[in-house]
């Protein structure tokens, strides 16, 4: 190779889990001996956040184009960029822009990526990233590696942590003006979703339930059980698309949310690869559930086999019990 | 308007078994249909035909077995359909595919559209749509939920995590859907009989000018070191009892882990 890639990189449009890549990318660059740094965009503002989160060095890309996320010109952007720079490691936010976008670029750059990525390892030589990524809906879990450089992988919101932010941590912010080809699609309008099926998607806990609840009244059993415990209320696919009990932003899967509670219960969710898909980055999963074989039970921490309108009143009277000692 | 739709055929995951003495994956005996979004894209592809005339062309790279899933196509109203099979595709990963697929693209010329699902349901990769339009040096449209098409021009609605955006943009070009833009049709019993009779071509990696570092292991920018069925990923635990002991013991696990607080 006439030159050695070097460094590791981040990227999201999203701060949050730009914060929480920096986190990882500080690891891999210690364990690497290289500089990490942050690719952000200048509408972004907040380069000194970036290194106060861990990054040595932000490229600050400035252009109106960048302002809002679109794929050609960020493609084209990050192109530039990483041609110049040569990183050894590229980390994009695992978000549905994000998975739109690394895949392009790493087309375009005629390297591999590895989407959706769980964990990093380095081999012996330091040379590759081993990268674990779940598929079968969980599964199968396969350690992969990019043959080629930059290593580019996505990383989902809420597998990674962000370091605590430190105000005296230094670091060099770099401005770079990229050449961008006018974009080929426009955004015409955006509308937002309901604010419900956005606070699911960041609930600390989650009470979802699926075709073991009866009867639509019978929600109220649910609906009770999440105000005790504190959580937002999510459903499997059939609640939302066949029966239309709850709003489709609601229902938690591969197709529809993606969530990563620190705790959730599935409350009569047989578990199809669907619904594990949505959910297999939340900390602690609970399942309730009358069929002792319900493949739920294989992807749950905590398992009640029995019915759910039973079980959720006692759980609740538990969890009462709980605030009253 | 002639469309391109990509088809990949999948194991049913229902039906996917783990074998916990070997850690793999059992997929035998389990039958194949068509991934989900990928049947949706196919829907799409015809109530375009039906609506602006024109032709659907489905395209599955994979073993002889996709056959199946193509004549499905034909029988939901695709017009023709390719299958590119061969051994050396065997290992290609969604560059190697991405390539395959854009060969076979170039041999078809005359198409201004290609849809796809956003992901295949055994992979969720995310990524084969994105190389191939890359590849074409095509626009792409990513997780449609509609599409309209009005001369060259398309509008399609998208579905983001927060939001949904309607984009403007031009043929030729990639879009990718989502499952809810449509209700796939079940094709009566007439059209599986006419599914059988309209054209079915298979192509290798000959027939398509394919060299052997562009396709298979070969080509492959990722290199998969190891695949493990997941056993005990998670803890469970199963709590016994009435339900008012489970839940006790439940509660008192979930405060020791840490996930659960007296309010």
């Amino acid at each position: 190779m006439a030159q050695e890639n070097r460094g590791v990189w981040i990227f999201s449009e999203l701060p949050s889990l730009a914060f929480e890549l920096l986190g990882k990318g500080r690891v891999l660059a210690d364990r690497l001996g290289a500089e990490l740094a942050a690719v952000s965009v200048e509408t972004d503002g907040g380069a000194e956040a970036y290194i106060q989160h861990g990054a040595d060095r932000v490229f600050l890309m400035s252009s109106p184009t960048l302002s809002t996320f679109q794929v050609d010109s960020y493609t084209d952007a990050m192109t530039a960029l990483v041609n110049e720079h040569r990183p050894d490691v590229l980390l994009i936010g695992g978000t549905r822009n994000g998975l739109e976008f690394a895949p392009r670029l790493a087309e375009r750059l005629k390297t591999g990526c590895i989407t959706e990525a769980t964990r990093f390892e380095l081999d012996a030589e330091k040379n590759f990233v081993l990268m674990e990524r779940i598929t079968y809906g969980g599964n199968l879990v396969e350690i992969q590696i990019s043959k080629s450089k930059p290593q580019i992988a996505t990383v989902a919101k809420g597998l990674c942590s962000p370091l605590p932010a430190d105000p005296s941590r230094k670091g060099e912010v770099e401005k770079v003006e990229p050449k961008i080809k006018p974009p080929t699609t426009n955004v015409l309008e955006t509308k937002q979703k309901s604010a419900k099926s956005v606070r699911l998607a960041d609930a600390p806990v989650i009470v979802a339930f699926g075709r073991g609840v009866r009867k639509k009244e019978d929600m109220a059993v649910i609906e009770e059980f999440a105000q005790t415990v504190g959580a937002a209320v999510g459903c499997s696919r059939p609640i939302a698309e066949d029966l239309h009990w709850l709003p489709e932003d609601q229902y938690v899967g591969l197709s529809g949310q993606k969530v990563s509670p620190k705790l959730y219960f599935a409350c009569g969710i047989s578990g199809q690869i669907q619904h594990l898909t949505g959910i297999r980055n939340s900390r602690i999963i609970v399942a309730i559930n009358n069929d002792p074989k319900a493949p739920i039970f294989e992807f749950s921490d905590y398992a009640v086999v029995g019915d759910l309108y039973q079980v959720i009143p006692a759980l609740a009277d538990a969890i009462k019990e709980l605030s009253r000692v | 308007m002639n469309v391109i739709v990509l088809v990949k055929q999948v194991f049913q995951s229902a039906d996917l078994k783990i074998d916990r003495s070997t850690k793999t994956l059992v997929t035998q005996g389990v039958s194949r249909v068509i991934s989900e979004t990928d049947k949706n894209a196919i829907e799409e592809a015809v109530r375009i035909k039906e609506k602006h005339g024109g032709k659907v062309t489905a395209v599955s790279m994979g073993p002889r077995e996709a056959k199946e899933a193509l004549r499905e196509a034909l029988a939901m109203g695709a017009d023709e359909a390719c299958l590119l099979a061969d051994s050396r595709f065997g290992g290609s990963d969604s560059h190697a595919t991405a390539n395959v697929l854009a060969a076979a693209l170039t041999k078809i010329i005359d198409y201004d559209l290609i849809l796809c699902g956003a992901y295949s349901e055994d992979l969720f990769s995310f990524q084969v749509g994105p190389r191939l339009a890359e590849i074409c040096n095509l626009p792409q449209i990513t997780y449609a939920t509609k599409i309209t098409l009005e001369g060259t021009k398309v509008i399609a609605e998208r579905d983001l995590e927060n939001e949904r955006q309607v984009v403007e943009g031009r043929l030729p070009c990639l879009i990718s859907v989502m499952r809810e833009i449509n209700e796939p049709r079940l094709p009566t019993l007439m059209a599986i009989m006419a599914a059988s009779k309209k054209p079915m071509n298979t192509w290798t990696a000959a027939d398509l000018g394919l060299g052997e570092d562009e396709l298979g292991f070969n080509g492959a920018l990722v290199e998969i070191l190891q695949s493990t069925a997941v056993v005990g990923g998670r803890k469970r635990i199963m709590l016994q009892g009435e339900p008012g002991e489970a839940a006790a013991e439940l509660v008192k696990a979930l405060v020791q882990e840490g996930v659960l607080k007296a309010s």
